[in-house]
């Protein structure tokens, strides 16, 4: 098996020391950092799908993801001389809102927005609105996310909203909620730029929201 | 009759004081690979054909494997970064003094709840509850609907969302002022439906630990014939608020469940590692929460409910371990992926009840639409389930024929779990001022029950 399809399997496999080799050894056979970078993404992207699919759980998921950051080590000082000026897809801030101590939900779209290219400050949970804002201004976001699983903590959703408008920041940040009793009707309701049923749809929304030049702060890697 | 052994102080000190941990590690260090452990130890495997098993090494195997990862792992205290940790003669000692029933409510409305073996004859305690939340002007009558019930043991109220026409947020004044309002609203529903003593679990309005704090009062609020639930967080930790609940509730000496729902497909993963965790969650609420009764919601990360096929394993396979290996009281509640008015979420309420009563569970019928949409519940999916429930234990089925008419049940659901009907809400089909269901409804549950009866359910009546 080629050394790149034995790196990808390990990632996908949660096998992080091993991957971490494999990745140190592509380096020291000078392989392209972008084009092991690039077969990384497209394995653990397969592992997200695997997960919707339900044929992996989430801790193989979680395994993988941690396998991808150990095999990125090795690479990382080669990467950075060679991707200046490549795009990341977007910053995103997300938490769940204050009041709220379920983060499961949330953590697996952190991971999977992750993977998929984002870069992701995750919050935690209970985190006050202006928190959020105050965070996603620091990391110069393009997004926030926030979660709330009870009826009495979604009003934190809209929060967050309030105060980006009192602040004259509404048109900054695109925000997206999401959590077991969010609805479609309840992000319209509170002005919510979008909203995601699934971590699945939360990061082809928020894709398609970069691409549509709906993540207002733009970055790069 | 004895209460579990109060050791509150003891475990508030281990909260402070065990082992430093942080989340992820402990999630990712611990948890896991512990449950990877058990799992291959004691051979652990869901078996698709049997959603009820009929193995007894099965249910014990799991008990075992679930008293080994929960010596392992403990508790995370996520506000401390502490791990709470128990030995094995902690665990044996509390289990020996499990009483294994209560008298819950009062007077002529009082029960006996208790714990169930496998294949009790005894028929379940059962809990009616919407588990959904719902529009400031229905409460009332949706309490009075679900407490006309002649099948409920105990009533838990939906959740508020407006209080005197603000929107309630959790840890504020506007969850006080709900949460007061639910408490009220729900003893004077029960004292007009003529049943004033009955079981209440309240207040789901209550979300942190100052709205359950303020709703204990022995006139119009909480009593301590009644109970509250303190949950954990996903999975095996807890936080300084859900211990104020607990010391709260043994300190004002209401009953205390422990409510838990493992994650099929998140941090356990596939249904062995959800079964040993959901039984691991039994000792977790004897030790931590002190509980008197352990409240399981055992759910699928996909769908939120539990009556996949998968789930109704994992429901079954560790109530009979729990039944099998202690006296520990357990309820059942169902999470259904179909709306009220439908067929599918009366099939579904069916499954559930039938899972859960064989194996030796009580049960708290039942949270349909997935738990998510407002008004989205009635007592009659509730019914469905209590009257199943009933008659599985009345019929004093085995697991093997329970196995046989589950299949069936499955057949009438299982393909149109992913795209289920979201059915109507609880105005849409009742009579809101009777607090009734409509003719059409009655008509459509009646048809559904004369279906089971077809299918080998022998109801009481």
């Amino acid at each position: 098996m080629e050394l790149l399809e034995r790196l990808v399997e390990a990632v996908e496999d949660g096998k992080d020391e091993e991957a971490f080799a494999l990745a140190q050894g592509a380096m020291a056979v000078k392989m392209d950092p972008l084009e092991v970078v690039d077969a990384l993404t497209k394995g653990i992207r397969e592992v997200g799908d695997r997960f919707e699919r339900m044929e992996v759980f989430l801790p193989e998921m979680m395994l993988a993801a941690r396998a991808m950051q150990k095999a990125l080590e090795p690479i990382a000082p080669y990467l950075e001389r060679q991707s200046e000026g490549r795009e990341k897809k977007g910053t995103v801030v997300i938490g769940t809102v204050e009041g709220d101590v379920h983060e499961i939900g949330k953590h697996i779209v952190a991971l999977l927005l992750e993977v998929n290219g984002f870069s992701v400050y995750d919050l935690g949970s209970d985190v006050n609105a202006l928190d959020f804002i105050k965070r996603a201004q620091e990391v110069k976001a393009d997004i926030i996310g926030a979660s709330a699983l009870m009826t009495t903590t979604m009003p934190g959703q809209q929060e967050i909203i309030e105060i980006l408008r009192d602040m004259g920041l509404r048109e900054r940040f695109h925000v997206i909620v999401g959590g077991t009793p969010v609805t479609q009707d309840w992000a319209e309701e509170i002005g919510a730029d979008s909203w995601a049923e699934n971590a699945a749809t939360a990061v082809a929304i928020l894709e398609e929201a970069m691409i549509e030049g709906r993540g207002y702060a733009g970055t790069t890697l | 009759m004895p209460a579990p052994p109060y050791k509150m102080w003891e475990i508030l000190e281990r909260a402070r004081t065990g082992p430093f941990c942080e989340d992820e590690p402990f999630i990712m260090e611990r948890f896991m690979p512990s449950l990877k452990v058990v799992i291959e130890k004691y051979g652990i495997e869901y078996d698709a054909a049997a959603p009820i098993p009929g193995d007894d090494d099965l249910a014990d195997a799991l008990w075992q494997a679930a008293v080994e990862f929960f010596l392992e792992v403990g508790v995370l205290c996520v506000d401390t970064h502490r791990i709470i940790t128990f030995d094995e003669r902690e665990v044996k000692e509390a289990l020996y003094l499990t009483p294994g029933e209560y008298m819950v409510g009062s007077g002529k409305d009082a029960r006996c709840l208790k714990r169930r073996q496998v294949e009790d004859a005894n028929p379940p305690f059962v809990i009616f509850s919407p588990d959904i939340s719902c529009d400031e002007e229905l409460f009332s009558p949706m309490c009075i609907a679900y407490l006309k019930e002649p099948l409920a043991d105990g009533f838990c109220a939906p959740i508020l969302e407006e209080s005197m026409g603000l929107r309630i947020k959790a840890k504020t004044p506007t969850e006080l002022a709900g949460s007061i309002e639910h408490a009220m609203s729900l003893r004077q529903a029960a004292k007009l439906v003529g049943r004033p003593g009955i079981f209440l679990v309240a207040a789901g309005t209550a979300e942190s630990d100052v709205g359950q704090i303020s709703i204990s009062h022995s006139d119009w609020g909480v009593r301590t014939t009644d109970s509250r639930l303190v949950g954990g967080l996903t999975e095996l930790k807890i936080d300084n608020a859900l211990l104020n609940k607990a010391a709260h509730y043994q300190q004002f000496g209401c009953f205390t469940g422990s409510l838990t729902g493992p994650i099929y497909g998140g941090y356990a993963g596939r249904a062995e590692g959800t079964a040993i965790l959901q039984v691991a969650y039994h000792l977790m609420g004897l030790l931590v929460h002190q509980a008197h009764y352990q409240m399981n919601f055992p759910f699928h990360i996909h769908y939120t409910s539990g009556t996949t096929r998968e789930l109704l394993w994992v429901a079954s396979a560790s109530h009979q371990a729990v039944a099998r290996n202690s006296k520990l009281i357990s309820v059942s509640n169902g999470f259904l992926n179909a709306g009220p008015a439908t067929e599918m979420v009366l099939y579904e309420a069916a499954a559930h009840a039938l899972a859960s009563t064989v194996s030796g569970a009580n049960l708290w019928e039942a949270a349909p639409a997935r738990n998510k949409h407002k008004n989205r519940a009635t007592p009659m999916e509730a019914r469905m389930a209590a009257e199943v429930g009933h008659a599985c234990a009345r019929m004093n089925l085995s697991r093997e024929e329970a196995n046989e008419l589950v299949l069936k049940l499955l057949a009438k659901y299982e393909d149109r779990i992913a795209d289920a009907p979201l059915g109507s809400e609880f105005q849409e089909c009742y009579d809101v001022a009777k607090a009734a269901p409509t003719q059409e409804y009655l008509d459509l549950y009646a048809r559904v029950r004369d279906d089971l009866a077809g299918k080998g359910f022998e109801f009481p009546y």
